[in-house]
């Protein structure tokens, strides 16, 4: 018998900040599937679906796919299942759509983290949505994503993130860990 | 961590029993038929091949296959408990008959060295036998508290020193038989007054002719005590099971035959008749160590060898009856015939020591009542083996119209006649068996006042047992497996003990849904992958939790369901359980820890295949240190699902 807890992330240290070795998801960077016009900096009070809402619009205009209500109703019906947020901070809203042939993903970054309102103990510093292709032969890379996306949103990249002056910096930081 | 023995430790346990008859069933059957013993004897070991044969198709049936759970399934519980009974007293005189007779061959060998060490001392021998046959027992008491991987340690070693003897011997025998000229024993029977008992008052019942022959068989059934040790041992033995019982039962088999039936014939055929049962009634091999051919200081090495390995062997026979009965008596108390309070785990080695304790307390005072009798103990012996042999067979028999499905294996000599198959070999095992035990009831007074005494005794005290149980348990759970919980902080304690190349983290939730773990048993390779199975209790919040280390009704449910099928599989088994506030992350968390590579949930009636892999997935990202791949898999009925990250 064991004893194991999801603890609540530390506190950032003072001081230089230590980044930990990247772990994108296998022959997919994570930084090749962001773009500077899909990561925004949402404007402080605003709950997480009115964060969630505007970061589909964002990653489906960027997409060119104007029916972005259906992408946000597919995101919002997953996410009445089990919780996307970790414990680091990170939420992970995420849909298999159809009619979508590559991954199209953005991040949201909250200066002033917002509460989880399915988990209250856990609160929001980055939202990352993606969409993948409704194939059986897609949800490998759809899993391997989950995986390599929380595996890089550490806490310390968090840190650096909701410091980030703008998008391209963000941009950067991303890059950087995955080089 | 639930492991299991291969099918060479399972053989010596059973041997231990079984082979250590060869010290002293010579000299027993002796006395009671005359010089003809060792044919019966021979008959005898041959036809443990049959008993074999049933006591494998009782296990191929159920895992814990001894005769109180074949009884039960096919007669009720009655009859079981009263089989159960019968198969106590066996036990309970198994390490009395053993460690006795150990006592007397020591005390022979010391008498007859004392003289050539200028000691003037001269043991007694009943006196000394008693002395050292509770040391033994004392010794064996401590061995299994500890454990039976610790006792099938000693049992595998004294098996390969009696290998050693047997050989010698065998050769040894055979060169004097050469030299000497030898004639084979009578096969006249020439009965005792205690051989006949009561029949010889039956003026109709003469020992002649098939009467007679069915009354020497009798006499010397108890050669294969220790049978029933087979399937005491069965739910240890390790993958492929059967094919492993069939393995150990075959060395078993070859074994005895080799050294209980040789020896005795060597016995008759060169201890002069004047002295075989005069002096060497109770320690027949020594007699035969010190009338081969050769020099006298040679024969007195050969006579320290014997009764060297003798006192292991027959020492390791009371160890085997302990195991033997304690495996009986856990049966009865899992199936709540017995109170809980004896099934308590022992705090450090996880034993049923309540049981051993009793079961040394009984061996110990019927070894202070026989006052160090070899013969006594040997006539009231047959009583248990034979009655739980009847039992047993009967029931198997019966199995056969009650419990239809295929079996891994049947006694063979079956007739198909209109579609119904006719266990005609079965049929005639149980035949041989009954005539046999109620021509016992007659012959073998002291077995059957002391068997049908102490059994009766039994059958209360476990009638008794049940009654209260039930009381205590009315409206309550029924009673689970036993498990020893050990507290650890992190996993280390569990990685230090798992060491092959793979491992394999099995998560589980519900005692109904074991579909993917009897999945995971069936393909699993031992030899190279550690098998952790693992559930979790799920605690809200965040704060430090400080549980009890004891399992809830569901998870002792669950880890009893985890044991059978391990069991079942004969494949090791690390259980692990974690509280935790979120399942993944335990599931993660313990899976990292233990270095897993592979991943199997079944399948959830809440979340969706893919719902699971997907936060598992953004579960194991999140928590993983290394790029240590992973597959996931998700198996039930119909589905499965495997994903490498």
């Amino acid at each position: 018998m064991s004893w194991f807890q999801k603890k609540s992330p530390e506190p950032a240290a003072e001081g230089p900040k230590t980044t930990p070795p990247a772990r994108a998801a296998k022959g997919l960077k994570v930084s090749t599937i962001l773009a500077e016009d899909t990561i925004l900096f949402p404007s402080e009070g605003q709950e997480k679906s009115a964060v969630l809402q505007t970061l589909a619009a964002a990653v489906c205009g960027k997409a060119g796919i104007a029916d972005w209500a259906s992408f946000l109703a597919k995101v919002q019906e997953r996410e009445q299942g089990i919780s996307t947020t970790l414990d680091t901070g990170l939420s992970l809203p995420h849909a298999r759509m159809d009619g979508i042939a590559t991954i199209l993903a953005g991040m949201a970054i909250l200066k002033k983290p917002i509460p989880d309102p399915k988990q209250t103990d856990l609160t929001i510093r980055v939202m990352f949505l993606f969409f993948s292709p409704n194939k059986q032969e897609a949800f490998p890379l759809h899993l391997q994503l989950l995986r390599g996306v929380s595996s890089l949103f550490q806490a310390a990249l968090i840190d650096q993130l909701t410091a980030s002056s703008g998008p391209a910096a963000a941009l950067e930081l991303v890059k950087k860990l995955e080089a | 961590m639930l492991s299991f023995i291969s099918f060479w430790r399972a053989a010596a346990i059973v041997l231990c029993d079984l082979a250590s008859t060869a010290y002293y069933i010579g000299g027993i059957v002796e006395q009671a038929v005359g010089p003809a013993a060792p044919w019966f004897i021979l008959g005898v070991m041959l036809f443990s091949y049959a008993i074999r044969a049933v006591y494998m198709e009782s296990c191929s049936m159920f895992v814990r296959g001894g005769v109180y759970k074949v009884v039960k399934e096919a007669m009720g519980g009655k009859l079981a408990k009263l089989s159960a009974a019968a198969l106590m007293f066996d036990y309970i005189l198994t390490g009395p008959i053993s460690t006795v007779s150990a006592g007397q061959y020591l005390s022979g060998l010391l008498n007859n060295l004392f003289p050539y060490l200028r000691i003037g001392w001269h043991l007694d021998p009943h006196s000394f036998a008693v002395f050292f046959a509770v040391a033994a027992t004392m010794y064996f008491w401590w061995e299994n508290i500890k454990g039976i991987h610790e006792s099938s340690d000693k049992a595998l070693k004294i098996m390969q020193m009696t290998t050693v003897m047997g050989a010698v011997m065998i050769i040894w025998c055979g060169y004097t038989v050469w030299v000497r000229g030898g004639v084979l024993p009578p096969f006249s029977l020439t009965f005792s007054e205690e051989g006949l008992g009561w029949a010889a008052r039956v003026s109709w019942l003469k020992p002649i002719g098939a009467v007679g022959i069915i009354m020497a068989f009798g006499h010397s059934l108890l050669a294969m005590s220790g049978e029933e040790s087979l399937a005491q041992v069965y739910r240890e033995v390790e993958a492929p099971k059967i094919k492993n019982l069939e393995r150990a039962g075959l060395v078993i088999f070859i074994y005895s035959m080799l050294l209980t039936s040789a020896v005795s014939f060597f016995a008759v055929m060169i201890i002069p008749d004047s002295v075989r049962i005069s002096q060497y009634g109770d320690n027949l091999l020594s007699g035969l160590a010190m009338s081969v051919v050769g020099p006298h200081w040679m024969r007195l090495l050969l006579q320290c060898f014997v009764v060297g390995v003798g006192v292991l062997i027959l020492a390791g026979a009371a160890n085997t009856s302990i195991v033997g009965a304690n495996g009986v008596l856990n049966r009865l108390a899992e199936d709540g015939i017995l109170v809980d309070w004896f099934r308590g785990l022992h705090r450090k080695y996880g034993t049923t020591h309540r049981l051993i304790n009793l079961i040394v307390g009984l061996q110990i005072a019927t070894i202070l009542l026989c006052r160090g009798d070899v013969y006594l103990l040997g006539e009231a012996y047959a009583f248990g083996v034979v009655w739980s042999f009847v039992f047993k067979t009967m029931a198997v028999m019966m199995l056969r119209f009650k419990k239809r499905e295929p079996r891994e294996f049947m006694v063979p000599g079956n007739i198909r006649v209109n579609g119904v198959e006719w266990p005609i070999g079965l049929a005639a095992v149980f035949l041989i068996l009954f005539v046999t035990a109620s021509m016992n009831l007659l012959t073998k007074r002291v077995a059957t006042i002391s068997g049908s005494v102490f059994t009766a005794v039994f059958f209360g005290l476990f009638v008794f047992s049940e009654r209260w149980n039930e009381k205590q348990h009315a409206g309550g759970h029924s009673p689970h497996e036993k498990f020893n919980l050990r507290q650890a902080d992190d996993l280390k304690m569990v990685r230090e003990e798992i060491d092959k190349p793979h491992r394999v983290l099995v998560a589980l939730r519900d005692p109904n849904n074991l579909y993917h773990l009897t999945k995971v048993l069936e393909t699993l390779d031992d030899d190279t992958t550690d098998l952790v199975v693992f559930t979790s209790r799920i605690r809200s919040g965040l704060g430090l939790v400080d549980e009890a280390v004891t399992m809830d009704h569901e998870e002792q449910k669950l880890f009893t369901r985890v044991l059978e099928l391990a069991e079942k599989s004969g494949k090791t088994v690390t259980p692990l359980l974690v509280v935790s506030n979120e399942p993944f992350y335990a599931i993660t968390q313990a899976a990292q820890a233990v270095g897993a590579t592979e991943v199997v949930f079944g399948v959830s009636a809440k979340l969706s295949t893919d719902a699971q892999l997907e936060r598992l997935a953004m579960t194991w990202g999140s928590l993983q240190t290394d790029k240590q791949p992973v597959r996931f898999r998700i198996l039930g009925p119909g589905t499965e699902h495997a994903v490498d990250l």
